[in-house]
């Protein structure tokens, strides 16, 4: 009998043990165990001078694919399919971060040609430089530097460029009615530049197929390539705009920093109401996104589940006292 | 026929215990979770809550080991010492360079940083020669050069951006 009490016990204090492990995430467990080894943060040495690091390109009759199609162990149907997934597994390496930095740089100088140039305006552009730094620095990429700037256009437009450099129009400024909604526009910028959007566009790109690796040496040595990947991106976030669903996923975690940082989350989500009634010829924001009333269903959605959220300041008092005078 | 039957449940019980026994053991040592810093210049206070006393600052990609959450901030240990940080400043995963680093950092308050510098561990510097190569080859004016130079330097201290959030009750000064 005391056998058994003391085996009961010894059940207990460790089921009890087991119990409290439950807290563990086995979900970042396994996405530690499966993650790609690191990527290359700083540039690597320079190379010689010399053309781009060409992928591998399978062809016709060689390596093993060759050999079984060869002796009609596969049909060629077959043999394409392999060579396609061959190809997607030697696919260009993410583009590190010197290079992230010398295309959004180049690309940031675009943006100021094409839209206005600088807002001149030191008080105002550091009051949006404090709401985009505390934005960012709960994001999911708050280790790379960010910038901030206004352009000197009417139309309500924002954007977001690789390496950090982010925009907001004085004209889309005169919309905003507090530092919520602002925020909420910075977080989905932001989260573009967070979540690597459009570096991972242009590595998937045509522009960039038979490159393994893109090298700072390589943009520094051959100016034909940094100009195709300008001109490429260029028309991918002023004129065709990007995927859809990254536009949709970067309003997701735009909502989710600003709510983050304690802003009311609803912000963005309110600001698509105001931007559904400019008129959609001024804006890339509008001809490049998808509709406001699209994303004000998604948004609004999303905003439910936040509990208390609606309680949490909007901090329009402070936005008026900001920006009066400055616009 | 009694004490047979309280044998077999014994022995049954002495089976589940060990297995439990090994299974725990197994978990037991991931229960001291590690989190990481996100960005530079991340402030541990004494109590949870922005407005206690300030222990030091993390640089980014430090390593720190949770203790508990309390609301909006996280107690953890690091370099001895134990703290309070601000949740959305942690994460749960790993630099790619590798956790760890140096521990606290105790800095003053007013020690300037840039803005990019505040919130990142990343140096601070200007215009990529790439870019201003390019901005050569493609007619960008002088003026558009000077605009991005000047977001890239616009620089801020700690303090100025504890002061900004303090005001607007945002980030760990939010409720």
């Amino acid at each position: 009998m005391k056998k058994l009490l003391i085996a009961l016990m010894a059940l207990g204090i460790t089921l009890g043990l087991v119990t409290a492990s439950w807290s563990i995430n086995f979900g970042d467990i396994l996405n530690e165990t499966l993650k790609p080894p690191p990527q290359k943060k700083a540039a690597p040495a320079p190379k010689p001078k010399a053309k781009a690091a060409p992928a591998a390109k399978p062809k016709g009759g060689g390596g093993l694919i060759g050999i079984l199609e060869g002796t009609g162990a596969i049909d060629k149907k077959t043999s394409g399919i392999l060579r396609g997934a061959t190809a997607v597994v030697q696919s260009m390496q993410p583009i590190g971060w010197e290079e992230e930095r010398a295309i959004g740089g180049s690309l940031a100088l675009e943006v100021f040609k094409n839209f206005g140039g600088q807002y001149k305006n030191d008080k105002l552009q550091r009051y949006i430089a404090l709401v985009g730094l505390t934005v960012a620095g709960v994001s999911d990429r708050a280790d790379i530097p960010y910038h901030f700037a206004i352009l000197n256009s009417s139309a309500p437009n924002a954007f977001a460029t690789p390496g950090g450099y982010i925009f907001v129009s004085s004209g889309l400024l005169k919309l905003v009615r507090n530092e919520a909604e602002l925020a909420g526009i910075l977080g989905h910028e932001i989260a573009h530049v967070a979540k690597r959007h459009a570096l991972k566009t242009i590595e998937r790109s045509k522009t960039l197929s038979g490159f393994s690796q893109l090298t700072t040496s390589i943009l520094d040595s051959d100016p034909g390539v940094l100009n195709n990947i300008v001109k490429e991106m260029s028309t991918t976030l002023f004129t065709k705009g990007l995927d859809q669903n990254l536009e949709f996923e970067a309003d997701k975690f735009g909502m989710d920093y600003a709510y983050r940082v304690g802003y009311n989350a609803g912000g963005l989500r309110d600001f698509m109401k105001v931007l559904g009634k400019t008129q959609k010829s001024r804006s890339v924001l509008l001809s490049t996104h998808p509709t406001p009333r699209a994303r004000y269903g998604k948004l609004n959605a999303q905003a439910k589940r936040y509990r208390s959220a609606s309680l949490a300041p909007v901090l329009s008092q402070r936005y008026l006292a900001e920006t009066k005078g400055n616009l | 026929m009694r004490q047979r039957k309280f044998q077999m449940i014994e022995f049954f019980l002495k089976i589940v215990t060990i297995a439990a026994l090994i299974v725990g053991l197994w978990v037991i040592p991931a229960l001291a979770e590690t989190m990481y810093v996100k960005s530079a210049k991340t402030k541990m206070t004494a109590e949870p809550s922005a407005r206690s006393k300030s222990l030091g600052y993390l640089s980014a990609g430090q390593a720190v080991k949770v203790i508990a959450k309390e609301g909006r901030f996280i107690k953890v240990s690091v370099g001895g010492k134990k703290g309070y940080i601000f949740k959305f400043k942690l994460t749960s995963k790993a630099p790619s360079g590798g956790g760890g680093g140096g521990g606290l950092d105790l800095l003053s308050g007013n020690q300037k940083m840039a803005a990019a510098e505040s919130s990142s561990g990343s140096s601070i510097r200007g215009l990529s020669p790439i870019s201003e190569n390019y901005a050569r080859g493609h007619g960008i004016s002088a003026a558009d050069i000077s605009a991005v130079k000047k977001m890239e330097s616009l620089s801020f201290s700690s303090s100025q951006i504890d002061a900004f959030q303090e005001q607007g009750g945002i980030g760990p000064y939010a409720k």
